[in-house]
């Protein structure tokens, strides 16, 4: 590996985290860190990956990673769509992962009252 | 849980030298299914490091999560740290209790729960904790207890 | 024939003025130069509406609605929606709900005040993708580093960049580097401590799970810099998944040349093995980390050598904390001077602590070094729940200390920390609030280090058990003050005679809490009371352990369950002959402390007590006169609460007490001090006969011209119970002016009956009882606007919360975070007040926020009236400088026994300290005890065991979630036309009932608890 080839793997990968390349128009992360398991992260992943399924979402990508740090609220859904500021949702049972899914990704608008943070 | 093996396999996964040695012995406490490092376990844990027995025995019994006498199938650890503690870890403990008819350090009479206690099970965020084998729950309520102990009985 | 894109742009007036025909022809443009034109139909329209985000335009069909749109967006919104059908979500309007949520989320300091450099990749990338790692500068920093640098220099940009070890002892990272890199070893290694076991801490794992990588690259460049090329990674069994998640890291940092020979083509050979601890809290030593890698029994061994000299296998060793290594790659990424930038002078960067314990927003934080400790706990952790005082801070886990309220405008750094007798440690900070027992926090961490303890050298072994007996002894009420001293020897003892760094740290959590809470220790030994209803032995239930007359709240709910009225009232009076003033006035401490409020809602006590104290009254219940009464007369001035009650306590106790009262009516401030409407006239009269017809004699309109006379008249003993009736002056410019009074001297004038001409437009100042009291009447009596200016925020208004709202109900207008500047004078009256605003800045001692004045924000107020209520304090003349005074100018008295430095002169309520009705009561009882000792008997007053009372009701069937009854209130607009309707009309008999059957019953040994009620559960024994 030489730092010419890294450079290319990190370009090619902040394309795909930006989403730059058409495939997917918005990436909805899921907290699975022990804290976000442990709180029922594992519901909400499911809740999220069967909506996204069954609407047929392919424009959709639903993925993990650790924990931000607000661990009283998790689990934590962070959804990143290009050009929009990221949504972060606390507390998100497989019932709120469903109305995130129906409200958010497929009509646009935040679900109020879960939003955590707010990231441009 | 990591997959079940016999101890020859454990053994050769790992090297001779010293410092597997506490892996070692957690992959043989895993295999288990008492959850503990029964003699001959520790015996050919010296034979295959080329350590004497007692200083295996006395590495296992320093520390605390190695069990030289049998446990349950399921390991349940009650987290005591002060944000579990003061989220009510003295009634996870309480039901716990309860549920499984044992006190802390004992296990039950079908062999199938060890009620133990952690220092701290790092996931303050979601006090009180408690941790089934390599399971976190989080938030835990009086009702969750029973829901979760009961999930076990069944699965088994 | 129909275009594929109708687009729609507004032409109204407003747009055409926010240049909406430049745009459309930039779009137009934009069009023909895609060659769309045939495809889009672009039309003007009439004003859509919202003009106030022209221009606007909406494309169909599938509606996208664009707002604010320039020139110079055409091009983009034709390229990406019309040509390649994906709309410009930036330019897109939201719907207003959505829009409000990103507005107001923005604001959160939770996340204004973090800067996140280590935790910057968890939550947002995928662990297992060593891409997505990659794609965040992952890996560059280690190919920079092993391409352009020498070793010696990476050990030196480290030390340049300030970073020090982030697992506790902040030992300069760089250095550490240099040493082993100059020390001679045929191999030599990097230990990762992951061994993270300070309960309450739990950074490290966040990291191993959330971002491996940065790990991994942290010890390669660090294995570079000291000429290791072997690292062990030694992390907690307990941690599975950051196990799993480190492994998979490892795997595909192989599988990817960052990890074994030949790294970025270069000669540097590195890998990296994992190691699981076993439980065993001392391997975060790093000596016994060693030995525990190199899989013995994790025991510490005396430094030197250091590690950097001899340690794993005797070779040269650098053992880095997990944090520690996280941030090694952004030095190199970023610059040492962009590091250096960030922090105080002797810590840099940033730390990241885990915010547990009694903080509204609790879990991993990162922040710059030298934020305050106050802006830690109140503005990223949003402060402390259910509106109760903050506390104290505990830092450093097992090792470290707590820190009160008056350092919450200390830096966090290494040295700040120390100072103050706490640690940096690990960065576990856990937050204490008014509920917490210090003696019990000590008790715990020391139990955890006596637990852990490898055993191996004395002093940690049997010191601390020792600590520990003695603690339990305190905590349990036995405690003597000799004790103290033997603790507190011991301490020092461990801390200096300790082998390694965890037993010399363990006497850390007492050593503090003696430093600064050492009262709460001498409560539990002298008191044998543990205030915040902590330690088990040293209280019955929450209730009446909070109350400060101790009134068996417990007992008495039980009681009322079972509509025992009459036993009700007499418990109650054992310890309070108040209680129809009480039910009405009292702050309530009973039912802060009421544990069914960690379940549903805390039960209404003081509605409850209304109830049987009124009945009591009604049905004519009473007490006789001692029939042989003690031949001793005791005198007592002033027929206040105070007064009153240690008159009636004395009689139980067989005297015929007499008190002195210089005005024409008795019952001191409730009299004067309390209007009508909270308190009717003739409730407190009849409460007042009670204690008459228990054998007390009032003598109104008679002042006491000095302490010696009363001695002379033949009295043995004298209570001075004389209050506090001077205002504290409002200091401003015209507060001179008639049309200034202040709100006690208003407040007498009106409740005896005097009469005031409040004029149309009042102006209260100040934000406790008086104010709310003031302002209430002044709108009874016919004000048309009455205003209340109060320098801090709604939330920190010393008043009740319920007179709060009945003023804002009642209309009164609150101009909050404002201070009076001077008072205003048109032709020798008062015209108005002129205010400043003001911003809650940094903290006071008592943990509050100071309100500081806001340049160019003053303003003005119309007022005919000013009426200042900043607290009051005592007349002195009495005293006739026998009395000594404390530095508040009130009468000092011992606390235990109420005993002036006179002999036979006791003293209680306001007199000694402005306080509540329930302190006063509690002064007067506490005083009529310590008399009947000073006159030589055994000051025996209702002494019997304690039991619980046992009901007769269906207790399970209370054990549901159930609301707080409310008492039913008169309508605002009714209450403000009468002075003299009491506005809250209490309970019925039933909801009274029903209301005290809420009770969880603490005082019993077993409280049976409603189900799953497991985190809000009453926690009588627990530790905070």
């Amino acid at each position: 590996m030489k730092l010419e080839e890294l450079r290319a793997i990190r370009e090619k990968s902040e394309k795909e985290m930006a989403l730059r390349d058409g495939k997917s128009r918005i990436r909805v992360v899921v907290g699975m860190g022990t804290s976000g398991i442990a709180a029922g992260a594992r519901e909400t992943l499911k809740a999220l990956l069967d909506e996204v399924a069954k609407r047929e979402l392919r424009d959709v990508v639903v993925s993990q990673a650790g924990e931000r740090g607000l661990s009283s609220h998790e689990p934590v859904v962070s959804v990143f769509e290009e050009g929009k500021p990221t949504v972060v949702y606390g507390s998100v049972s497989a019932e709120l992962a469903r109305r995130i899914v129906a409200e958010h990704l497929v009509n646009g608008n935040p679900v109020s009252g879960s939003v955590i943070e707010i990231n441009s | 849980m990591r997959k079940e093996m016999n101890t020859q396999e454990i053994l050769q996964r790992h090297g001779k030298g010293a410092d597997e040695l506490l892996g070692l012995l957690h992959e043989l406490q895993d295999a288990h299914e008492r959850h503990y490092l029964p003699p001959e376990s520790l015996g050919a844990a010296a034979e295959h490091m080329g350590l004497p027995a007692s200083e295996v025995y006395g590495v296992a019994s320093f520390y605390t999560m190695f069990s030289l006498k049998p446990r349950g199938r399921y390991i349940v650890r009650v987290c005591q740290s002060p944000p579990c503690h003061l989220l009510g870890s003295t009634d996870v403990s309480r039901e716990l209790v309860k549920e499984l008819g044992v006190q802390l350090g004992e296990t039950t009479a079908d062999g199938m729960f060890t009620l133990e206690m952690s220092s701290c099970l790092g996931v303050c965020g979601v006090a009180p904790a408690m941790m089934i084998n390599d399971e976190v729950y989080g938030n835990l309520t009086v009702a969750r207890i029973g829901e979760i102990i009961d999930e076990k009985r069944s699965a088994t | 024939m129909k275009k594929r894109l109708d687009v729609l742009i507004c032409g109204g007036g407003a747009c055409i003025s926010s240049q909406s025909r430049e745009f459309k022809e930039a779009l137009l443009a934009a069009i023909g130069e895609k060659g769309l034109a045939a495809e889009i139909n672009v039309v003007e329209t009439g004003c859509m509406g919202p003009c106030e985000l022209g221009p606007v335009m909406v494309v169909y069909p599938d509606g996208s609605f664009y707002i604010n749109l320039k020139v110079k967006d055409a091009a983009r919104i034709v390229d990406e929606h019309f040509l390649k059908g994906r709309p410009v979500n930036d330019l897109l309007w939201l719907a207003p709900e959505a829009r409000k949520i990103v507005e107001q989320k923005k604001q959160v300091p939770f996340f204004e005040k973090q800067k996140k450099i280590v935790l910057s990749n968890c939550g947002r990338i995928d662990p297992e993708n060593i891409e997505e790692y990659i794609g965040q500068r992952g890996y560059e920093a280690l190919g920079t580093v092993l391409t352009t640098m020498k070793p010696a220099e990476v050990a030196l940009a480290v030390e340049k960049s300030g970073l020090r070890g982030r697992g506790g002892a902040g030992f300069p990272t760089g250095l550490k580097w240099k040493l082993a890199l100059q020390n001679p070893g045929d191999r030599k290694y990097i230990i990762c401590n992951a061994d993270e076991g300070d309960p309450g801490a739990f950074m490290d794992r966040a990291v191993l799970e959330g971002d491996p990588h940065t790990v991994i690259e942290g010890m390669a460049i660090a294995g570079y810099a000291i000429g290791a090329n072997k690292g062990y990674v030694y992390v907690r069994a307990e941690y599975p998944l950051a196990i799993a998640r480190l492994e998979v890291a490892i795997r595909q940092a192989r599988e990817m040349g960052m990890l074994g020979k030949r790294i970025f083509e270069t000669d540097f050979e590195f890998d990296i093995e994992m190691r699981m601890g076993a439980g065993a809290f001392v391997c975060g030593e790093e000596t016994a980390l060693i030995a525990s890698v190199e899989g013995k029994r994790g025991q510490p061994r005396p430094k030197p050598p250091f590690p950097a000299q001899r340690g794993l296998w005797n070779r040269p060793t650098v053992i880095n904390n997990v944090e520690t290594l996280a941030t090694v790659r952004h030095i190199f990424n970023n610059g040492v001077e962009w590091f250096a930038s960030i922090g105080t002078e002797k810590s840099k960067g940033t730390k990241v602590f885990a915010l547990s314990g009694k903080v509204v927003n609790s879990g991993l934080v990162e922040v710059p070094m030298g934020i305050t400790l106050g802006e830690l706990v109140f503005d990223i952790g949003g402060g402390i729940p259910d509106g109760k005082a903050f506390k104290a801070v505990q830092t450093g886990g097992p090792s470290g200390g707590c820190i009160p309220a008056k350092f919450l405008n200390s830096p966090i750094d290494y040295e700040s920390l120390k100072a103050l007798g706490s640690i940096m440690g690990s960065g576990g900070l856990i937050v204490l609030d008014e509920d917490s027992c210090m003696v019990n926090m000590a008790k715990y961490f020391l139990e955890f280090s006596l637990e852990e303890s490898c055993g191996q050298c004395a002093p940690c072994r049997i010191g601390l058990k020792h600590m520990h007996s003695l603690l339990e002894k305190i905590t349990s009420g036995q405690g003597t003050m000799e004790d103290l001293d033997k603790l507190e020897s011991l301490a020092n003892t461990v801390r200096s005679t300790s082998l390694c760094g965890l037993g010399q740290a363990a006497p850390n959590p007492v050593i503090s809490t003696l430093k600064y809470f050492r009262h709460e220790y001498i409560e539990h030994i002298q008191r044998k009371k543990c205030s915040p209803g902590v330690c088990a032995a040293l209280y019955n239930a929450p209730c009446e352990n909070s109350c400060p007359a101790n009134v068996d709240a417990a007992a008495y709910i039980s009681y009322m369950g079972d509509g025992k009225l009459m036993e009700a009232y007499f418990k109650h009076m054992e310890h309070n002959p108040f209680p129809i003033v009480c039910a009405r006035v009292c702050p309530a401490f009973c039912e802060k402390k009421c544990a069914r409020g960690k379940y549903d809602e805390r039960v209404a006590i003081r509605e409850v007590k209304r109830l049987f104290a009124d009945w009591a009254i009604e049905q004519g219940m009473g007490f006789t006169p001692p029939k042989k009464p003690r031949k001793e007369r005791v005198a007592i001035v002033g027929a206040g609460p105070a007064g009153l009650s240690c008159a009636f306590y004395l009689t139980r106790m067989g005297y015929l007490p007499v008190v002195f009262e210089s005005l024409p009516v008795a019952g001191g401030m409730m009299k004067v001090g309390i209007p009508d409407y909270r308190l009717p006239k003739d409730k407190l009269e009849a409460e007042i006969s009670v204690i008459q017809g228990a054998g007390v004699e009032i003598r109104l309109n008679s002042p006491v011209s000095s302490i010696d006379s009363l001695f002379e008249q033949g009295f043995k003993a004298v209570f001075v119970g004389t209050g506090a009736h001077q205002a504290m002056p409002l200091d401003i410019e015209g507060s001179d002016l008639p049309g200034v009074v202040s709100g006690i001297d208003f407040l007498r004038q009106v409740n005896l009956g005097q009469g005031f001409d409040v004029g149309n437009d009042v102006v209260v100042v100040g934000g406790g009882s008086t104010a709310m009291d003031a302002a209430r009447t002044a709108k009874r009596l016919g004000a048309h606007n009455v205003r209340i200016v109060y320098r801090r925020t709604r939330n920190e208004m010393p008043a009740q919360l319920d007179e709060v709202v009945d003023a804002e109900d009642e209309g009164i207008e609150m101009d909050f975070l404002a201070n009076p500047l001077n008072i205003v004078e048109t032709g020798g009256k008062v015209s108005g007040i002129r205010c400043i605003k003001t911003e809650l800045a940094d903290f006071d001692d008592s943990g509050r926020r100071r309100p500081v004045p806001v340049a160019g924000s003053e303003y003005r107020i119309r007022a005919n009236l000013v009426i200042p209520c900043l607290g009051q304090k005592l007349s002195l003349g009495l005293t006739g400088g026998k009395l000594n005074l404390d530095r508040r100018g009130c009468i000092a008295v011992d606390e235990r026994t109420g005993a002036t430095n006179v002999p036979g002169v006791f003293a209680g309520g306001d007199a000694i300290c402005p306080s509540t009705v329930i302190e006063s009561v509690a002064q007067g009882r506490l005083a009529a005890v310590q008399i009947d000792r000073y006159l030589g008997y055994d000051g025996k007053l209702f002494e019997r065991e304690r039991k619980p009372v046992l009901v007769a009701y269906d207790e399970e069937a209370y054990l549901k979630p159930l609301p707080r009854l409310k008492p039913h209130l008169e309508r605002a607009e009714t209450r403000i036309s009468r002075m003299a309707l009491e506005v809250n009309r209490g309970f019925s008999l039933t909801e009274a009932m029903e209301e005290a059957r809420r009770c969880l019953h603490c005082d019993r040994n077993q409280p049976p608890r409603p189900e799953s009620a497991v985190e809000s559960a009453p926690r009588i024994e627990a530790m905070l």
